[in-house]
């Protein structure tokens, strides 16, 4: 997105254009719903969060200013939610988030897929996927998936995440070499 | 070949993939990986991890966008409404402030008389007038506050 397309979305924003907004729900669904899937690891939560994400664009619209790329402020957005929920669901700490042990797999599939034959022909990769992400922590899924599946510069993903490049390159490091050694020992 | 050259073979692997690399390091790496099978099948296996990764797709239920964009609609009627709301406080406000600064000689003579009628020391029919006066401004922060407070924190960018 061009410096002059972020200023307009911006105008947009601060103006609660329902044009816009209709736009960027459409445009945005996949990517945002797949990144509070990965960080949250439930459906249900991604479907819920994903309706709050967009409820907040349209309260603090005001607040996008157009430095950073419009999908940063967004995924910004829903990271803080998925935050409040942990928070509320495990007061306590924090770190539920960042290294919850979820041991388990995270359902990436539909609950009605529509084709059954996708199904049947990407079982086996998806499962052997869900399992090994269930067993990532999720600050290395959240990363992974910012800078593998969104392809975000580690400079943005610093930004979103509000850490320093150095913390992000480790968890890439870690995410990576874990999703490796969980997909091969899978195969094994 | 020692240990640490299989480590820095396989920090590059994975630099490669997550930083990008220095044309000097890949050719030192793309040596390694010619003459070393275990560090080769460590580098297939870590392209054969991402390929499956970025393959991997995430079915988006279908009313998802529709079911948002209504939220939002709603959303929108709200704060409209609310808005609304808020143009009428600010409009009785600053009536309220410009009929204060009309009367405030009337008042504080209406305060001094009372103070005086009842036999109060002066301190405490002027702090009373001053309470009148900051009251419309004391009540609007209130509300200000607590929409801040309901608003909860807010996004940095």
């Amino acid at each position: 997105m061009a410096a002059d397309d972020t200023k307009a979305l911006a105008r947009a924003l601060r103006r609660r254009d329902p044009e816009v907004l209709d736009r960027l729900i459409e445009q945005y669904q996949y990517r945002l719903f797949r990144y509070l899937l990965y960080i949250s690891g439930d459906r249900e939560t991604a479907e819920d969060l994903f309706q709050e994400t967009w409820i907040r664009v349209l309260d603090r619209g005001r607040q996008y200013d157009s430095k950073s790329r419009f999908e940063t402020w967004l995924f910004a957005i829903a990271r803080h939610l998925v935050i409040d929920l942990q928070r509320r669901k495990k007061p306590q700490s924090l770190d539920a988030l960042i290294y919850p042990g979820q041991e388990s797999a995270i359902d990436l599939t539909a609950k009605n897929s529509p084709s059954a034959l996708d199904l049947i022909t990407n079982r086996e990769l998806e499962m052997s996927i869900q399992e090994s992400l269930g067993r990532l922590p999720a600050i290395h899924r959240e990363v992974l998936v910012l800078r593998f599946q969104e392809d975000m510069a580690l400079e943005e993903i610093a930004t979103l995440l509000g850490a320093p490049v150095s913390t992000v390159k480790s968890r890439l490091y870690r995410g990576l070499e874990g999703l490796r050694d969980l997909l091969e020992r899978g195969k094994a | 070949m020692n240990e640490d050259i299989h480590a820095r073979a396989e920090r590059l692997i994975l630099k490669n993939h997550v930083e990008g690399i220095r044309p000097q390091e890949r050719e030192w790496l793309d040596r390694h990986l010619e003459a070393c099978s275990d560090c080769d099948r460590l580098a297939s296996a870590t392209e054969r991890t991402l390929r499956s990764f970025c393959t991997v797709s995430v079915p988006v239920p279908p009313s998802l966008a529709s079911r948002a964009q209504l939220r939002m609609y709603l959303r929108m009627e709200e704060l409209q409404t609310r808005e609304r709301g808020g143009w009428i406080f600010w409009i009785s406000c600053a009536l309220s402030w410009v009929l204060g600064i009309a009367s405030a000689p009337y008042v504080w003579r209406g305060f001094e008389w009372a103070g005086r009628h009842i036999g109060v020391p002066d301190v405490v029919w002027e702090m009373g007038f001053g309470l009148w006066w900051a009251l419309p401004a004391l009540v609007a922060t209130g509300i200000l506050l607590i929409e801040k407070l309901g608003n909860g924190p807010q996004e940095t960018r």
